[in-house]
């Protein structure tokens, strides 16, 4: 199955990310690598997904789970060679599968060369490319990101005697994008990745490229002229790629990434994922249908991107502290499932292994107006490990079968680079690939039944929302509109069963058909159209004028 | 709908019952669903005052209770002023967030006309069917005249029930020390002496009440007559008492005093003494085994008083004592003890210097009309009626006796009154007794 040639492939993407690290070990060390993510891509290719986003599988200390990287021309050894990517990547494309791969524009590892040269004289040249002060009162108006760990945005190197500036880790020194030196090497880094064939770039940490006294150092004009002339060389030279945008911002704040369709083609789409858990949860649709009243339109060609669960905590940072406060105290009823403004866990266990309630939620993740981005393992129902430290619980070997190590390894279980999940409810033994294929209820052929409904029309990648607004709050309905073809919604965000009247009058004399089914539903008539939903239940109905 | 008539004896709500609701009301309860807090507003052209007791209460609800699903229902007698629109204008949802203000979840408030003539009775009906549809955890009913209703009051009435496992709530407020005379000088004393029970404000404005009292008191008979039109907040508080319901009391805060005319006292005998009288009878296993009385346990403040001035005519309140007397000679000769109508007759000829109506004396009064409207001795209606002048005279001297009375020493006054109901109790028990 070739690509696609479309230019806006992603917006009819269902993109899964996944660690290589994570995924399968191939040569019994203990650790997943491309070899063994490329023997899975069939599961992928199943399972329905069209692109894959790996997260950073660079030379790294793994003091920040690869982010912090200290060569950005190669591979980690351990998860193979820059040929074993080579092959991963011509395997994804022979399958229709695109790859999107992790580029960290913001800062680099502490023990990157660069920074080993900056710090080791005032005078190298490659001095300039860190952010350096004699004292660590600049930018003062700055929050700090890492709240658990950091106490200041500047670190003291005992090197060279001075002050560095990192936004995260203080092991994780950000790059001085002033230097226009920087700018030239990055893109080369880009380059070299796109040369050999890689299909879109996640640029992490994008809003803080650059510092500006008096300002929050965030969102800055300069930082968009960064992105425009790194869109502009992208367009230029290798039409059809994309980026897509970290950007943990409100969407107020988000807009200006996307420009006038000149700097990311999608970004994600952060202060939905809390409110979808909280209008779950709340069983009101408000939170939902506010923070997409308050998302700004986004130029034709880009995207939205959405998602229930990532490789990170839940983050709690675009909510309010009301919000939080009832995040936490729903979500993360123990101390430890919290970490800095944020919940780590996967989306099983948040949602108490609710069958139900993951199917609604991966149900609205699939319709609402954006490119879904599915977790490693949810598709499965995979728990996690909130004994491990940092986000490492979340990040835990692919359940693959009940056997030795899961299937993840041949290596002796303490080689492992992490601990398999063992516990009675999520463990291996439980929850695992092989299993679940053999029955035809389960998690995974629904996910793989979900998926291929929503490629299957259009209009949820690339269709306008309009928000029914039935006086039965605990119901989330809206239209999805593409040309002559509608989609209607609707979700009972209840854990009871629920009536709403939808006011369909202007789609009088069409029947509905249920997508997953292809049922039939009653002709929309003059009067309000009735529907009663059982808990948690969600309807996908195409209208048709027969 | 159905029509108003007497309903069979019956536990629980049946089928029937609920088809006083409109199919309109019902659409809109099935739209808010189950609720953990749910306030209703009976209301009949409220319009000065409606708009903003709902944004205060709403007010309390974020504030108190951001997190609960709460609803507030209107139940609407058939205002012509627009009354039902204010109420539903405070609602919050997504599709119309309200201005500066910032709610976790959507906030219903509804609106429904209550079948029947306007009165309590069917509203409160209509709330407590609500209440029960929407398995309510914790009920308030909000007074739609509470011109000095503070946010906290929602939170006050709530927490109670929400939190510490109350059925019922009685208010307590700051008042004037003349203001509510008919509870102080009749309603808390024999209550309180009757049951046993020390509950200021048994006829309440505003409450709060578990949804399982609620449930009962929904299934309880006699909707449909008199007396489950009139007074149908203390029948509430006897049904919790006789029930054995978890009962306090909560300090709300300033009661505004409300100028009433004299022929309001009527009426106000008839939600009151009548309701008491009438229950007496159906509750007699429980309240003829009760002797003193216990406090309720109170949040906040207990009842207060307030010395500024205010106008009262006493020398019209002795008047119409004094004429009353003379001339319901014949009909006190039907429901008091000769020794009591002479005693009566005697204080009646006294000047205004001279006249005292004591308490015993006031005690036996209301005892011996007990003891009649349960003999039913000529109307009950007249009975009551019949009481007003007397009651008036009471008042005369209760507002001389406290004229420069200090908060404290009105309180003990209120206090001796009680103490003498029950003191007097075997009398009573003796009288109903006799004529059993």
């Amino acid at each position: 199955m070739p690509l696609n040639t479309d230019v806006l492939w992603y917006k009819d993407a269902i993109i899964y990310q996944v660690h290589v690290r994570t995924f399968h070990d191939s040569n019994g060390d203990g650790i997943g690598d491309f070899p063994g993510l490329e023997q899975r891509l069939d599961y992928l290719q199943e399972l329905g997904v069209n692109a894959i986003w790996l997260m950073p599988f660079f030379p790294s200390p793994l003091r920040d789970d690869g982010y912090d990287i200290a060569d950005y021309h190669t591979v980690n050894p351990s998860y193979g060679t820059l040929e074993d990517f080579r092959k991963l990547l011509d395997s994804a494309h022979e399958r229709g599968i695109r790859v999107i791969i992790e580029m960290v524009l913001n800062h680099t590892s502490d023990q990157h060369p660069w920074f080993q040269e900056a710090r080791s004289s005032h005078d190298n040249p490659r001095r300039d490319w860190y952010v350096w002060s004699d004292t660590d009162t600049r930018y003062k108006g700055t929050r700090i990101i890492f709240v658990d760990t950091e106490k200041s945005n500047w670190a003291w190197d005992p090197v060279s005697k001075s002050f560095y500036w990192h936004r995260f880790f203080s092991h994780q020194p950000d790059l001085n994008w002033d230097n226009p030196a920087v700018g030239d090497q990055m893109w080369n880094v880009m380059k070299f990745w796109l040369d050999m064939g890689v299909d879109a770039f996640r640029l992490d940490a994008v809003p803080y490229l650059v510092e500006r006294e008096g300002t929050n150092c965030e969102n800055l004009p300069e930082t968009h002229n960064i992105i425009k002339d790194l869109r502009r060389k992208l367009d230029e030279q290798f039409s059809g790629r994309m980026l897509l945008a970290e950007a943990n911002q409100w969407p107020a704040d988000l807009r200006p990434y996307f420009g006038d369709g000149d700097e990311f083609h999608m970004a994600f789409h952060f202060p939905l994922m809390p409110r979808m858990f909280m209008g779950l949860k709340l069983e009101d649709r408000k939170p939902i249908t506010e923070i997409l009243q308050q998302t700004p339109e986004i130029p034709a060609s880009c995207q939205w991107s959405l998602f229930l669960r990532n490789h990170d905590e839940l983050t709690l940072e675009m909510v309010t502290d009301m919000e939080r406060d009832y995040m936490y105290d729903m979500y993360a009823t123990s101390k430890s499932m919290r970490l800095n403004l944020g919940i780590r866990r996967r989306l099983a266990p948040l949602l108490n292994n609710d069958r139900r309630r993951i199917e609604l939620m991966n149900g609205m993740l699939m319709s609402l107006p954006g490119t879904p981005i599915i977790y490693y393992g949810d598709e499965i129902g995979m728990g996690d490990n909130i004994l491990l430290g940092d986000r490492n619980g979340v990040r835990t070997p692919m359940q693959w079968n009940g056997g030795w190590n899961a299937g993840f390894s041949k290596a002796e279980p303490q080689r492992l680079y992490a601990p398999l999940i063992q516990d009675p409810v999520y463990g291996y033994p439980a929850v695992n690939v092989a299993a679940q294929k053999e029955s035809e209820h389960s998690l995974l052929h629904w996910m793989q039944r979900i998926i291929a409904v929503r490629r299957s029309n259009g209009v949820f990648g690339r269709g306008s929302i309009e928000f029914l607004y039935p006086a039965n709050h605990r119901i989330l309905a809206y239209l999805r509109r593409l040309g002559k073809e509608t989609v209607l919604v609707v979700n009972n965000l209840s854990g009871a069963a629920q009536a709403v009247e939808l006011d369909l009058k202007r789609y009088k004399g069409n029947i509905l058909i249920e997508m997953f089914g292809n049922n039939i539903f009653p002709r929309v008539g003059d009067l309000p159209y009735l529907l009663t939903l059982g808990p948690y239940q969600f309807y996908w109905f195409r209208l048709r004028r027969v | 709908m159905e029509a108003m008539s007497y309903t069979p004896s019956g536990a629980e709500l049946k089928l029937e019952d609920e088809t006083f609701l409109s199919d309109d009301f019902l659409r809109q309860l099935i739209n808010v669903g189950e609720v953990d807090i749910l306030i209703g507003l009976p209301t009949h052209n409220n319009a000065k005052t409606i708009g903003s007791v709902v944004t205060t209460i709403r007010s309390g609800i974020l504030r108190g209770f951001p997190r609960e699903r709460a609803v507030i229902i209107n139940a609407d007698g058939g205002s012509r002023d627009g009354t039902p629109d204010l109420v539903t204008g405070v609602s919050i949802d997504d599709a119309r967030p309200a201005a500066n203000l910032y709610a976790l979840r959507t906030l219903h408030s509804i609106s429904t006309k209550y079948d029947g003539s306007a009165g309590s009775g069917a509203a409160l009906r209509t709330i407590l069917a609500a209440a029960e549809l929407l398995r309510a955890k914790a009920c308030l009913v909000m007074s739609p005249e509470a011109a000095h209703l503070q946010p906290d009051w929602i939170s006050n009435l709530v927490h109670p029930i929400y939190r510490d496992g109350f059925d019922l709530v009685a208010p307590t407020y700051r008042r004037h020390k003349f203001d509510g005379l008919l509870t102080t000088n009749l309603l808390y004393p024999m209550l309180r002496a009757l049951y046993g029970v020390r509950i200021r404000e048994a006829y309440m404005p505003e409450f709060g009440f578990s949804g399982r009292l609620g449930s009962q008191f929904l299934g309880q008979n006699g909707w449909h007559d008199g007396n489950g039109q009139a007074g149908v907040e203390l029948r509430m508080t006897l049904a919790a008492i006789t029930g054995g319901y978890r009962i306090c009391q909560s300090f709300l805060g300033e009661k505004e005093h409300v100028e009433r005319r004299g022929s309001d006292l009527i009426p106000a005998l008839r939600q009151t003494v009548g309701v008491l009288f009438s229950a007496l009878e159906t509750d007699f296993l429980v309240w003829s085994k009760v002797a003193g009385s216990k406090p309720v346990p109170t949040t906040g403040s207990e009842q207060e008083l307030q010395l500024d001035p205010i106008r009262v005519n006493r020398k019209r309140l002795r008047e119409m004592f004094s004429t009353g007397v003379s001339e319901l000679q014949s009909v006190f000769q039907s429901i008091l003890s000769p020794s009591t109508l002479t005693e009566l007759q005697r204080i009646a000829r006294l000047g205004e210097e001279e006249f005292h109506y004591s308490a015993e004396l006031w005690v036996r009064t209301v005892y011996e009309f007990a003891a009649s409207y349960q003999k039913s001795v000529i109307s009950r209606d007249h009975i009551i009626q019949a009481l007003a002048p007397l009651f008036r005279g009471r008042v005369f001297t209760f507002l001389v006796e406290n004229r420069n009375a200090s908060a404290i020493e009105v309180e003990n006054n209120v206090e001796g009154l009680c103490l003498e109901f029950e003191r007097l109790k075997p009398y009573l028990l003796q009288m109903w007794k006799s004529r059993e």
